[in-house]
């Protein structure tokens, strides 16, 4: 069970929580061709270390928030608004 | 905007009396009648909507995690830019639209929301039993708020004095089975509903 440090709510419980998947994802152009987005849809790095998230606080401040995860020990390194950027540091 | 309910989401269960055993220090439950309106500031105007909320109901909007009490009106934050106000009414709704006219969405929630108020020094235990807030006094207190999830049902939870007395605002499709599990977690030492 994570607690999730919310920016403008505080520590919650995870279960305030709905995990969004890989926030490092960015949509190619409309011209980018199938495979592109191809692999924008179902490529993902599942990486054994730090991953950058979305959470949505969807049971307190309905905010969607940008986490820095480890995948082995559930640590919680930073927390971001969507708008801000996570340095994702490497395994 | 809207009338009163004809008929409270709870009528049928939360008849008055006694549920549970006849405990020394039993949680007291009251439904408070309450217009509860939305209010969603525009991105960029939040510091006319501060102007406008000051002007119109004599206080700033309140920080986050806080309420803050005007008058007959109470003003809760929910979320970033984001405020429940709540009264006895009539009519807030149609004040809130009023003074915030091109500088917040306003909703009037009050037939989609229902407010039940629980107090007496049992309050935080009951509560702990489905909320996994830290409501200590260490921790919380009288203007706190907090949205959150009560028995796995979304419930906007603030403080208004140390009896402790809490504001538990569910959805009113959801207050009937909110309702049993909070008879359920008090029956213990008793709930007396007013």
């Amino acid at each position: 069970m994570l607690r999730i440090p919310c920016p403008h709510c505080g520590a919650r419980d995870e279960i305030e929580f709905t995990y969004r998947g890989d926030a490092t994802v960015a949509r190619p152009g409309p011209d980018a061709g199938v495979d592109a987005f191809h692999d924008y849809l179902y490529l993902r790095t599942n990486p054994r270390g730090w991953q950058a998230e979305w959470w949505q606080h969807s049971s307190g401040c309905r905010a969607f928030l940008k986490l820095l995860r480890h995948t082995v020990t559930h640590e919680i390194r930073a927390v971001a608004t969507a708008t801000e950027t996570l340095e994702v540091p490497g395994a | 905007m809207s009338a009163p309910e004809a008929t409270h989401p709870l009528a049928a269960v939360a008849t008055p009396g006694l549920r549970g055993a006849a405990g020394v220090a039993p949680l007291r439950v009251s439904l408070p009648v309450r217009e509860t309106v939305q209010v969603m500031v525009r991105r960029g105007r939040e510091e006319a909507f501060a102007a406008a909320m000051e002007a119109s109901f004599g206080m700033a909007p309140p920080a986050p995690g806080h309420t803050l009490a005007g008058g007959a009106v109470t003003a809760i934050w929910i979320q970033p830019g984001g405020f429940m106000l709540t009264g006895a009414g009539p009519g807030l709704a149609e004040r809130a639209a009023l003074a915030f006219v091109g500088l917040a969405a306003v909703e009037d929630q009050s037939h989609g929301r229902t407010t039940i108020t629980v107090s007496g020094p049992a309050a935080r235990a009951v509560l702990a039993r489905g909320c996994r807030l830290d409501l200590h006094t260490r921790a919380f207190g009288p203007g706190r708020a907090a949205m959150t999830q009560i028995a796995h049902i979304g419930c906007l939870l603030h403080q208004v004095d140390d009896a402790p007395s809490f504001e538990l605002t569910v959805f009113s499709t959801l207050a009937e089975p909110f309702f049993h599990w909070l008879v359920e977690a008090g029956s213990g030492d008793g709930v007396v509903i007013a």
